[in-house]
């Protein structure tokens, strides 16, 4: 059991974050989807002596809540609360985790939301999150990283009850528990939820080693279909660091110039939409990226040991997929091949520096980024950040874009309609020229380089090519990946 | 309730001023170590957009706010953000128009140089007018594959008749695509709407007020008054119930939603603050409704009731996501049932305490940083024209009755004053 606490005596609030290393990679085979399912009865299920409902009665003038994230990694109960009902509300937090009560009902009806989630919601409303997981079915295919925490239709079908009583009671346990207190924690606060949590089994059993992702051999394309308008496309590939090895803070120096999530920073967000007008934003990433709702800031909580490159291209018309899937390849392929500049790279690293700042302004974040940076072994991201960049050269960034990023391919997730799939699998892997036309004015230099993006090589075939529809992705333990 | 708290509903002091120009500044000191959030409100939303053919625009201009002025490119521009390592971006929604800029106290000069010059001196080309078109297309395209944007699309446009919340603030899919053409509109739209006797900048964070309010008189001092006065239309009342009902092309679960139209924002209205206890105590999770058909009978997994804060009469709105496809019509009838037994029946008063409580302490755990604080102080700002609406919604909820509850739900939850559009799965 560790403990971390952030205070910030000022605040009118106190937050709680339990954190356990337990999470959809300790699903076992044919139950995918069990994690997240205990996870959500931890805090919807009834605990002690209370029913959901009765909780929900307790929390509600306190205008509180207990939530739960299930990631691939760690699940954290969490809660923040206003001090005046610190002691009301600490027993509801203390006993979901110690004595949830799995009531049956709320397990049909969170199997059911977590079922939904996947049917009615990735697979069928939600194309941008639809390609993002199946990237990550890609990259760890094979691996219990490689599927949506949610797990899969049918696994989440044949989990028991007794099942979920089991993984909480042998898995959230107290070799696995980091405890985190922040805001205005009260003196003894700390030792008594230590004291508490004490009653939690000792060991859990060990946890499988999560595989390195699978690099691509070339250009891997696989083409998600159900009716849409415009295509959302992710791709990537697996790297070998995380926020424990050095090489990850220069690698996220270079990302920010290349493609700072929701700015106008990035390379590939001026090329693809400020230039070309091809869709709404486009971003990169060197680890798992989570929004926190509606900020741009990054979740706490989603650590991974295992970690890839991605690139976002929000949706494009259909017309411009091809082309925008060259961009940003060819784009990438420069970024290895030409690093940042001096001036780039201090510019960047001073965007970084600064803003990284605004990411831990209220108790339960600084909290958060503490417990993600205990998780690798370092200091919160902020404070690596703020301790490494001063003394970081161009030259480090660049070596490390070349020892990191330089691939020959990457796979490509597309979420596209059936009929445009399949004449997009064809232009594929015939390497087609893909021009575009704009009906708006255009810059002579942008029309110029229009003419090479258009012919960029893809380094892809037909064999490389696969289509599946939306309906079979994540319908059982064999995903349709190779 | 502890004494502190049941005294001002705002925990920070406001200071306040106008400039010669007419525009409001707002200083918002609060514990936020060396950050500032710096908000400028337009009292221009897609509520504006009163010609044919042009919905959208008020959106696609908080777009082309980015796109420069002499000074600063829009390059420029994000290179001195960048420097700052700022946390800049905009918002539009029915009524008002947001650019934030959030970065180290120490920069909020700079902050309010780069931010009055785009206010006062915008300057782009056709192209990147266009360029910009397809961005907003874009940003349609990826909201258009979530159903429920779809669905509230269609209640607006059946709701409304004349009145411009008939549209979303994104606007109609065949003015976005027109909008290329429209780049001499949009130099119109800047000069009727982007003038300080029309907005309202809020600055919170680790900040002195005068230091704030002589650099705000500095970079805003010299913009232009004269913002156009342009009549919205006024909707007539709803005389027979409406429907519509729409099909969903990818497999979803089936919607309902209901929607009456009720009255704008006022920060003195009883009737108003009711409506939000309502929505809180017949539909939030300790709610029979919910216990009933979320835990119990398990037809629906998520239920939204409420009333946006607008300007001009405004819909409650109900909707739920149906989990059995052969229920929709027994959810529907469910959602009357409980509003036709809010408008005969007084809350319960601890249910009303309960309620109370719960929205004051909501109000107050979404004050916890200087951007919540700028975005509150400037969306009463845009409301009402004053920040003692603040305090004075808050004043108005702690005198809510259960008397006014059953009133205000009687008057508003009539058959005539309803429309209600479903969303299902048809291939």
């Amino acid at each position: 059991m560790k403990r971390i606490a952030v205070p910030s005596p000022e605040s009118p609030f106190v937050t709680i974050r339990l954190q356990f290393e337990t999470a959809s990679r300790d699903d076992p085979p044919g139950r995918e989807g069990l994690a997240a399912l205990t996870g959500g009865l931890l805090v919807e299920g009834g605990a002690a002596g209370l029913t959901y409902p009765e909780i929900l009665e307790r929390l509600y003038p306190m205008a509180a809540g207990i939530g739960v994230q299930v990631d691939r990694e760690v699940t954290v109960v969490h809660g923040t609360v206003h001090r005046d009902h610190l002691e009301n509300y600490y027993p509801l937090v203390r006993d979901a985790v110690l004595a949830p009560r799995f009531d049956p009902a709320d397990l049909e009806r969170m199997r059911d939301d977590q079922s939904n989630a996947l049917t009615a919601g990735l697979r069928a409303t939600d194309d941008e999150s639809l390609g993002k997981e199946t990237l990550e079915a890609m990259i760890h295919a094979g691996s219990p990283y490689g599927r949506p925490v949610e797990g899969s239709v049918a696994g989440i079908a044949a989990i028991a009850r007794e099942e979920a009583i089991a993984f909480h009671r042998e898995r959230f346990t107290r070799d696995r528990l980091t405890i985190g207190l922040g805001g205005a924690v009260p003196d003894g606060f700390a030792d008594r939820v230590a004291a508490d949590l004490a009653r939690l089994p000792e060991r859990g059993p060990e946890r499988p080693a999560v595989p390195a992702g699978r690099a691509p051999a070339g250009v891997e394309v696989l083409l998600v279909t159900k009716p849409c308008r415009a295509w959302a496309i992710s791709l990537g590939f697996p790297i070998a660091v995380t926020r424990a090895d050095d090489d990850f803070y220069p690698l996220f120096v270079a990302n920010s110039y290349f493609g700072e999530h929701r700015t106008f920073n990035g390379v590939l967000m001026n090329a693809m939409r400020a230039d070309r007008g091809l869709n709404y934003g486009d971003y990169s990433y060197v680890e798992a990226f989570v929004q926190d709702g509606m900020s741009t800031f990054p979740l706490p909580s989603t650590p991974r040991l295992r970690q890839a490159f991605s690139i976002w291209i929000r949706p494009v018309a259909p017309a411009h997929a091809h082309f925008a899937l060259r961009q940003a390849m060819r784009e990438l392929e420069r970024l290895v091949r030409d690093g940042l500049t001096p001036q780039a790279f201090a510019d960047t690293r001073d965007f970084v520096l600064n803003y990284s700042r605004l990411w831990v302004q209220t108790p339960s974040r600084r909290l958060g980024y503490a417990m993600d940076g205990a998780f690798y072994g370092r200091g919160s991201l902020v404070d690596e950040l703020a301790r490494r960049l001063p003394a970081m050269r161009v030259e480090d960034v660049n070596a490390a874009i070349r020892r990191h990023l330089a691939t020959a391919g990457a796979h490509v997730a597309i979420v596209a309609d059936p009929e445009g799939a399949a004449a997009l699998a064809v232009a594929l892997a015939a390497d087609a020229p893909s021009p575009i036309t704009y009906e708006s004015e255009t810059k002579p230099a942008v029309l110029e380089e229009d003419r090479a993006i258009a012919v960029h090589a893809l380094n892809t075939s037909a064999a490389k090519i696969r289509t599946v529809p939306a309906e079979q992705m994540f319908e059982n333990s064999d995903l349709p990946v190779r | 309730m502890p004494a502190a708290f049941a005294r001002a509903a705002f925990p920070y002091p406001i200071h306040e001023t106008v400039l010669d120009n007419g525009l409001q500044v707002v200083a918002v000191p609060m514990d936020a170590p060396g950050l500032a959030a710096h908000y400028v409100a337009v009292r221009t939303g897609s509520r504006n957009e009163v010609e044919p053919g042009l919905s959208g625009f008020a959106h696609f201009f908080e777009h082309m706010m980015f796109r420069g002025t002499p000074r600063f490119t829009p390059e420029a521009y994000n290179d001195v953000l960048k420097r700052l390592g700022a946390d800049g971006n905009a918002f539009t929604t029915d009524d008002w128009t947001c650019y934030h800029v959030t970065a180290a106290a120490s920069a909020l000069d700079t902050v309010m140089d780069i931010e009055a010059d785009r206010f006062m001196n915008l300057a782009y080309g056709v192209e990147a007018f266009q360029k910009e078109a397809g961005a907003v297309l874009g940003e349609y395209n990826k909201n258009y594959s979530i159903p429920i944007n779809a669905l509230l699309e269609k209640v607006q446009d059946t709701a409304f008749t004349t009145h411009t919340y008939k549209h979303t603030t994104m606007g109609f899919l065949a003015d976005i695509q027109a909008m290329p053409q429209r780049y001499d509109y949009s130099r119109m739209f800047f000069a009727r709407w982007y003038r300080p006797d029309n907005a309202a900048l809020v600055v919170a964070g680790d900040v002195d007020p005068e230091s704030v309010f002589a650099l705000a008189r500095k970079r805003y001092g010299v913009w232009k008054p004269g913002v156009a006065h342009i009549e919205t239309p006024v909707e007539p009342e709803q005389t027979a119930e409406r429907t519509a009902a729409m099909a969903w092309a990818a497999p979803t679960l089936p919607m309902v939603a209901l929607a009456y139209h009720v009255d704008a924002f006022d920060a003195r209205s009883a009737r108003g603050r009711a409506l939000d206890v309502l929505a809180q105590a017949e539909f939030a999770p300790t709610s029979r409704f919910h216990s009933d058909l979320v835990l119990e009978r398990q037809w629906i997994d998520w239920a939204y009731a409420g009333a946006e804060d607008r300007r001009d009469p405004t819909l409650f709105l109900l909707v739920c996501r149906v989990k059995d496809e052969t229920r929709v019509e027994d959810v529907r009838r469910e959602i009357e049932a409980t509003l036709e037994r809010a408008a005969t029946t007084a809350l319960p008063a601890d249910r009303l305490a309960a309620v109370k409580s719960r929205l004051r302490y909501g109000f107050l755990s979404g004050l916890d940083t200087p951007d919540q604080v700028a975005v509150t102080v400037c969306s009463y700002l845009q409301l009402t024209g004053t920040t003692g609406s603040i305090d004075q919604t808050q004043e108005t909820l702690s005198r809510v009755s259960a008397e006014d509850v059953r009133a205000a739900a009687a008057e508003a939850f009539r058959e005539s004053n309803r429309t209600v559009v479903t969303l299902r799965h048809a291939p």
